[in-house]
């Protein structure tokens, strides 16, 4: 051996054509049997639509979640036995406050970067449900939970609602005077139950009200049981995305039995890794500059203190609105009580929201009757009362956001608070009926207009001799044809109208 | 950076030549992007390390999270735009293949689970009913023991305070409230001497005690010996959700509930005037005794707080 | 300005002089009381805690905590000024006798001015409620005061001259006060209207609760004492250290928050938290996403 001079070279044709990376994935091969399906993998193609990046974010910022929520849970004390506070926060000195409190003080203002942390996780947690549920109206917008992805809605719907679940969790967990206020609230929804309520609250809380078992159980619930159940749902998430094959908007070359797009490897990963940069960067920044949930200005719990304008975290606005705007109708008798004015907002209601959720695929089968298998999405314009349905439950659900803040507006608009809370009643109720005609018409109008929603095309507006004006749109390029508009065709849909013209004729005659 | 005009047919990954413009990098001028790219991850680069050095002497949060916000921000940015522009510009297609089995490969499987599984279960059905009675037991009988150990029974304890015949009213120090101590529209929030340091005390027994006049004061009919002096006193806990009604106008004489704004009227047993709550706030009944101390007649004369089933 | 530089010059003159001056009017409203002084709750005596130690010095009350108050009585010397001030801005609704005129639907209007204390007046007049830029209205807003903080004496000390009353005009030693007791205190009895943050909220029927973030210490301690409008009036029940101690906490920790999580959000909590979250959050990300990924 020692008189072969070892070269780079040398070496290099000993370890074969791709070095040691060729030789690690041999290895591999060998035991996983790897190769094949990796190569398949890595080529796998993806496409990149910007819309299909809301639930990227998602996605990213619960990685951010899990990273901070570690971190956090390093100081966090879940425990309700009473301590008094001596930490360098003055205003709080010798007040005496559970231990959960006075950890978090203390892990905002005693652990290096762990006010940075605290802020973050809570940032994330706020952009974590807000883009699930715009990433949400995205899938349903564009009908890409149709089948064969049925079952991807229906684990979605189930993420968000555990999102919500363990937002307000976590929310509870430093015991201060405004968190404490919202699990009062949360204890008396629970008793509002008919006929289990007493039990179940009880049996929750270990007790009545405010007892010394619900910080515990709601740290376990929060930090272990539901972000397992979410993670174990995000990954089925994803795994249905690869072995479904995402969808894509249609288009030249989009056919329903293709994908297009970049490859996994590497343009797809850059961007993407790229993008989990961005998020975490952009958390970070909002946790750097934005103050949130500032609890030691907020101070310990006391069940016989209160502050005005306490609101709960954003995402559970509309449980609060429709608690504040529902009229007070309680029902007495046969010796029972059913507190109708909070069973019927903060349990029926939002049982009948997710409900329609979970359940809209199977209706829109039924309605539709259209069992096809469906690649290419939606535009929604396309599809007018899928559209305008959509259109009408996020009005209503905006308006019961609007709601949990009537005190806010009031305060701000200088208006009296009597007059807004009535006004939030009027709003929620009609709000529906108002956003479902207006999307039906334009959704309806863009569909009859043909290329409507496509930039650069030009209309050329020409008088007849009759005296009716008449709109053609010409192409912007040459070859910017007609054939990649035309919308790909689908089976019978959701459509009670057809166009006023055949989409494909580019002429549109208004009427007279 | 792409051009709108030169569109391109999308193609398969596998099998293109090197020179394929699908293999191209999307950027017109790659050299300068690539300047740029640079610049950018220098510039995370420089905001990480700052990160490092930033912890390191402890600094303020805003320094914290702006250089490590900041790093991953630009290193995120630079490599998005590596990905975008600088990488094969594509589009690329890869086909769909159908996730649906052949007709045999499902009625194969179909028959593996109905004619093997089923029929094992048929030709034993004694054992499998006994298998799943069991399990099913099973599952019905763990439910119990582990719903019902997580708390006790509600019993009495929310039909009653613990505020009893001769309680003296103390404020949260335990100071008991003197006759002379409340001007007239004074608020003072005071529990049944004893529970004002407890979780029950505060939680449950919490009440308000308002001063409407110098003379006695009749909020209700029936009520013409509750308010002592003009002393009057409310439960604090809203009949809606439960929360404190600490909010007391003075001069529309309204307590409001801070949480979902419903409004009591003092002068009138406290009403509600408006909001979702149902009820009005449970009112105690108040004596002053010789010594000039308040203090409770009985304990309050319905269930405090929010509805719920068993109340009637 | 000549107004405002002679009564100061009068007001150091007249220190001594006002002392002996009060000490038989203070005897006055003292009297009868014993070692545990019971007033007549009502107007004349708001402000009197009796829990809290009373200090005396040449028999006028100067404090009800041991120093943590001390309370003023505008000097009688300027009451000649102060009436004619009082013609000037008030007696339009209050009538030149400073005994108002009988509420005609509105909640408090025109309300009679004699034996309110000093504390009241100056209060209303240095918040620059008062003179009212809306007699009408639900509700006087807080806004740039039109009379000095001496013609505001003036009048508390021609109104005074009517009927002595307490309040007395407070300075809040807030020195020697504990911010932590402060903030509990704050919690407990303040926070239900004005929020936990100070910033205030609206109330019933179009009434609301100011921001707490721009009063001097001054006024913090005279509404408290006073309860001006729908706020409540605190009484016995908080004693001078305790008035010192929110005192302190609104005028330090209230109104100079440290916020080292970053820019406060105007205090608005959760609400404010929503916008920044979404629209900031996801819809800048939403932006950021537009880039990254195409849009054919």
């Amino acid at each position: 051996m020692s008189d072969v001079v070892e070269t780079k070279r040398s070496r290099k044709q000993a370890t074969g054509r791709y070095g040691a990376v060729g030789k690690v994935m041999g290895e591999l091969d060998d035991r996983l049997g790897v190769a094949k399906g990796g190569r398949s993998f890595l080529d796998k193609i993806f496409p990149d639509h910007w819309s299909f990046m809301l639930g990227e974010i998602a996605l990213y910022s619960f990685v951010v979640l899990l990273a901070t929520g570690v971190f956090l849970s390093l100081y966090y004390i879940p425990s309700s036995a009473i301590v008094t506070y001596h930490g360098s926060y003055l205003p709080l000195d010798g007040q005496s406050m559970t231990e959960s409190f006075a950890s978090t003080v203390n892990l905002s203002f005693a652990v290096r970067a762990g006010l940075l942390m605290r802020q973050m996780h809570h940032w994330a947690a706020d952009i974590f449900i807000g883009s699930m549920v715009v990433h949400m109206a995205r899938v349903f917008f564009t009908g890409a939970f149709r089948k064969p992805r049925e079952l991807n809605w229906t684990i979605g719907v189930t993420l968000l609602t555990l999102a919500i679940v363990n937002g307000f969790l976590g929310y509870s967990l430093p015991d201060d005077l405004v968190s404490g206020t919202g699990i009062r609230i949360a204890y008396s929804i629970i008793l509002s139950v008919p006929v289990v309520g007493t039990y179940l609250a009880f049996f929750i809380f270990g007790g009545n009200f405010p007892g010394t078992a619900v910080i515990p159980r709601f740290f376990i619930l929060h930090v272990l049981v539901v972000p397992g159940i979410m993670l174990a749902l995000v990954t089925a998430h994803m795994i249905l995305l690869v072995r479904q094959k995402h969808t894509q908007f249609p288009g030249e070359g989009k056919t329903e039995s293709n994908v297009v797009g970049s490859p996994l490897f590497p343009v797809f990963m850059a961007k993407t890794t790229g993008f989990m940069l961005i998020v975490t960067g952009v958390t970070a920044l909002l946790g750097a500059f934005a103050q949130i949930n500032p609890i030691w200005q907020f101070g310990p719990y006391d069940a016989a203190r209160i502050s005005y304008a306490v609101q709960p975290d954003w995402y559970m606005g509309f449980l609060d609105g429709a608690l504040r705007i529902f009229p007070s109708w309680s029902f007495h008798s046969f010796g029972h009580t059913i507190p109708f004015e909070v069973t019927i907002p903060a349990v029926i209601f939002p049982g009948l929201v997710f409900g329609l959720a979970y359940a809209w695929p199977a209706i829109e089968r039924r309605v539709t009757k259209d069992n096809a298998i469906h690649n290419l999405l939606d535009r929604p314009s396309s599809r007018p009362k899928r559209t305008a349905a959509g259109a009408a439950v996020l009005a209503a659900m905006s308006m019961l956001f609007i709601a949990s803040s009537t005190d806010v507006i009031a305060n701000f608009f200088h208006v009296s608070l009597n007059t807004v809370l009535w006004s939030m009643r009027v709003l929620v109720l009609i709000s529906p009926f108002v956003a479902y005609p207006i999307a039906y018409k334009i959704a309806s109008e863009m569909n009859a207009t043909r290329g409507a929603g496509r930039r650069k095309t030009v209309n050329v507006v020409s008088r007849t001799e009759e005296g009716e004006y008449v709109a053609t749109s010409a192409p912007a390029y040459a070859d910017d044809v007609a054939h990649d508009l035309a919308p790909t065709p689908v089976p019978d849909f959701i459509e009670a109208t057809t166009p006023e013209q055949p989409p494909s004729d580019g002429v549109r005659t208004i009427e007279r | 950076m792409s051009d709108q005009h030169e569109r391109r047919t999308p193609v398969s990954l596998t099998g293109l030549r090197e020179d394929d413009p699908h293999l191209q990098p999307a950027a017109r001028n790659p050299r300068l992007v690539e300047r740029v790219i640079a610049l950018t991850f220098l510039v995370g680069l420089a905001l990480v390390v700052g990160f490092g050095a930033a912890y390191w002497v402890n600094a303020t949060p805003w320094i914290l999270g702006a250089t490590m916000g900041g790093g991953l921000f630009f290193l995120g940015v630079g490599l998005v735009a590596w990905g975008k522009y600088l990488m094969a510009r594509g589009p690329f297609v890869e086909e769909r293949h159908p996730l649906a089995s052949s007709d045999s490969d499902r009625n194969a499987f179909a028959a593996a689970i109905v004619e093997r599984g089923g029929g094992t279960v048929k030709r034993r059905k004694v054992l499998g009913g006994l298998l799943g009675g069991g399990l099913g037991a099973f599952s019905i009988v763990a439910l119990f023991p582990l719903l019902r150990s997580l708390g006790p029974l509600p019993k009495g304890t929310l039909f009653h305070t613990d505020w009893r015949a001769g309680s003296y009213a103390v404020d949260q120090t335990g100071r008991r409230i003197h006759v002379t101590d409340l001007a007239v529209g004074s608020i003072v929030t005071v529990f049944p001497e004893g529970t004002q340091n407890t979780d029950r005390g505060q939680a449950v027994d919490q009440t308000v005690l308002i001063r409407l006049s110098n003379e006695n004061f009749t909020t209700q009919k029936g009520r013409e010996s509750w308010g002592p002096m003009g002393y009057v006193a409310y439960s604090k806990l809203c009949t809606h959700l439960g929360c404190p009604v600490g909010l007391y106008e003075q001069q529309l004489q309204l307590l409001v509930c801070p949480c979902h704004q419903s409004m009591f009227n003092v002068n009138n047993g406290a009403i509600p005037e408006f909001g979702p709550a149902p009820r009005p706030l449970p009112q105690l009944p108040l004596y002053i005794d010789a010594s000039g101390y308040i203090r409770s007649q009985s304990d309050y004369d319905q269930p405090v707080g929010p509805g719920f089933w068993e109340r009637s | 300005m000549s107004v405002g530089t002679s009564l100061r010059l009068r007001l150091c003159a007249g220190g001594l002089v006002s002392l002996v001056i009060l000490a038989p009017l203070a005897w006055f409203s003292a009297a009868g009381a014993t070692t545990h002084p019971i007033y007549q709750t009502g107007r004349h005596d708001a402000g009197t805690p009796n829990s809290s130690v009373v200090v005396r010095k040449h028999g006028v009350v100067t404090s009800y905590g041991d120093g943590a108050i001390m309370y003023n009585a505008p000097s009688p010397a300027l009451a000649a000024l102060g009436r004619a001030l009082y013609l000037q801005n008030c007696a339009t609704c209050h009538g030149v006798d400073a005994n108002g005129v009988p509420p005609a639907g509105t909640t408090g209007a025109y309300p009679n001015l004699v034996g309110l204390g000093p504390a009241t007046i100056d209060f209303w007049i240095e918040s620059g409620r008062m003179p009212a830029a809306d007699p009408r209205s639900v509700q006087a807003m807080r806004r740039q005061p039109r009379l000095t903080h001496d013609q505001a004496l003036a009048i508390a000390a021609w109104i005074n001259s009517l009927a002595p009353s307490y309040p007395y005009i407070p300075t809040v030693n807030v020195k020697d006060a504990n911010v932590a007791n402060g903030a509990a205190l704050f919690a407990l009895n303040c926070a239900a209207c004005h929020t936990i943050e100070g910033d205030g909220d609206a109330l019933a029927r179009s009434t609301f609760a100011p921001s707490l973030r721009n009063i001097p210490a001054t006024q913090v301690a005279e509404a408290i004492r006073t309860g001006p409008g729908n706020m409540p009036r605190f009484t016995g029940n908080l004693s001078d250290f305790q008035v010192a101690d929110i005192v302190k906490y609104v005028t330090t920790e209230i109104q100079h928050p440290r916020n080292p999580g970053g820019f406060g959000l105007g205090g608005l909590g959760p609400v404010a938290e929503g916008f920044v979250g979404l629209l900031i959050g996801v819809g800048g990300l939403a932006l950021i996403g537009f880039w990254v990924g195409e849009r054919q």
